[in-house]
């Protein structure tokens, strides 16, 4: 007996693409997008692929056709560890990890997050920390980010335990280290700005 | 041999005795060590995600520091490492990158040129020093340990400069060089710890790092060594809370490769911060004193 089950087949309408998401992607750091053969290497090997909405395969392919809402609104691109086990083994030499990231700089920057607000506001607070230091002063950094993920202090009470363990192996600052080069950090920043404004 | 020495947040905070080990090994494997002065956050996983070229313009930053005492730099921790190593790359082999990231560090009065090279300890150990120095400089032979190594992602990945990328035999042929017994740790040795994504899916972080204990135990190793910081807190500070989540009992010790390395070399625990691991390596201790 053959079963054939109907598969519901989702229409991809010309309309709803975006031509310009791939140069996107290519600009903020994913080179290579555009040589994926679909082969499923990447899928195959990802450790976190069983947690993910669509697979590393398929976000290249929706990248390819410039599905670009679902590529930034998708759980994907937070869940990637950025373990590089499949740059190591793509065929085509598509730097996944890579393309990912840049994925996520944009989605930050457009305000999507998959509803996983902890991922940009981790990221964020990391960033602004090492802006503000120079190097992380880890502290500060939890507390803005339990601030921005909406976890307030019911998170930050439920990372306590650990935290105190930290402090007392003596494995937590209490006072930031500020370096010397900060007005540096401050130059870098301020001439990607201007870079990035084609200046 | 003299290195430039980066060590990175991690190791000043909740890597110490990845810090205090490491700079213990190298004196006594003859090494000296110039930190690299006022160095900055690598911007790790953070800055690459939010902005490509600010994540290569602060470790170039590190490099033209690096650069200017001229000596090979040394970054311990694999996410440390692998930012720098990849904007080193770039600086050496893609011209118009490294154009690009001269021209985020103008006013700084800092530019990196493309002339030293970027290490992970583990290479260093290997392939500097050697497996036959290192077994000259133990004092005490760890006959009888059990030990997996754990080398995590980036650390080989994804180019595989000293190591493979898949199956990975540095860190054996070092717990080999110590007295000790390599435990084959198949090809768990390169899977992914699960730390980057602590934050957005803890219970698959989870899910992988107990993977990793639970081979170890199937395995018959008595300790798991790693060269990572963030692997190191998965297996190790966040063993405990593991164990109460998928209500099992591991008890595996995680040691950093040059606590390891120290212990056999007869350094002082203490020295070595083997009191700031989490799981509690009395015993291992206790068995070389």
């Amino acid at each position: 007996m053959i079963i054939v089950e109907a598969v519901q087949q989702e229409i991809i309408k010309i309309k709803d693409t975006n031509k310009d998401f791939i140069n996107e992607v290519i600009q903020a750091g994913g080179e290579g997008v555009q040589s994926c053969y679909q082969c499923g290497t990447c899928a195959g090997g990802c450790p976190t692929e069983y947690v993910m909405d669509y697979s590393p395969r398929k976000i290249m392919r929706m990248i390819q056709l410039g599905l670009k809402d679902k590529v930034l609104e998708s759980t994907t691109i937070w869940l990637c560890a950025s373990c590089n086990t499949c740059v190591t083994r793509c065929p085509r030499d598509v730097k996944i990890a890579n393309v990912m990231a840049a994925c996520k700089s944009l989605a930050i920057k457009e305000g999507y997050h998959a509803g996983m607000k902890e991922g940009p506001a981790f990221y964020n607070a990391m960033v602004d920390n090492m802006k503000s230091h120079g190097r992380l002063f880890e502290g500060e950094m939890m507390v803005k980010y339990f601030n921005r993920s909406g976890k307030g202090l019911k998170g930050l009470l439920e990372m306590a335990p650990l935290g105190y363990m930290m402090f007392k192996k003596g494995k937590i600052a209490i006072m930031p280290h500020n370096i010397k080069g900060l007005d540096q950090i401050k130059t870098i920043v301020a001439n990607i700005e201007k870079m990035e404004r084609g200046e | 041999m003299k290195y430039t020495y980066y060590p990175g947040c991690s190791l000043e905070a909740s890597g110490k005795e990845y810090d205090m080990s490491f700079r213990e090994v190298a004196k006594g494997l003859d090494m000296e060590l110039v930190e690299v002065e006022d160095w900055n956050c690598c911007g790790a996983t953070a800055a690459y995600s939010v902005n490509d070229l600010l994540s290569h313009a602060l470790t170039a930053r590190n490099i033209a520091l690096a650069e200017k005492e001229g000596h090979d730099m040394i970054a311990p921790c694999s996410e440390c490492y692998h930012k720098q190593f990849k904007t080193n790359k770039a600086i050496h082999h893609n011209p118009d990158k490294k154009d690009k990231i001269n021209k985020a560090l103008d006013g700084t009065g800092l530019k990196v040129e493309g002339k030293i090279n970027i290490k992970h300890p583990v290479d260093v150990f290997i392939n500097d020093i050697g497996a036959e120095k290192i077994t000259e400089k133990v004092t005490k032979k760890l006959e009888g340990l059990k030990v997996a190594s754990y080398y995590g992602c980036v650390m080989t990945r994804p180019d595989g400069i000293f190591d493979s990328p898949e199956y990975p035999t540095a860190m054996d042929k070092i717990v080999k060089a110590l007295g000790a017994t390599p435990v084959d740790f198949r090809e768990f040795k390169t899977k992914c710890c699960g730390g980057p994504v602590l934050i957005t899916k803890e219970d698959a972080a989870y899910d992988l790092t107990a993977v990793l204990l639970g081979k170890a135990k199937e395995f018959d190793a008595d300790i798991i060594i790693t060269a990572c910081p963030l692997c190191h807190m998965m297996l190790d500070a966040k063993q405990p809370d593991i164990e109460l989540a998928l209500k099992k009992k591991y008890g595996v010790p995680i040691l950093y490769i040059s606590q390891l390395m120290g212990l056999a070399m007869g350094i002082e625990p203490k020295k070595l911060g083997l009191d700031k691991n989490f799981v509690d390596t009395g015993k291992v201790v206790k068995m070389f004193q």
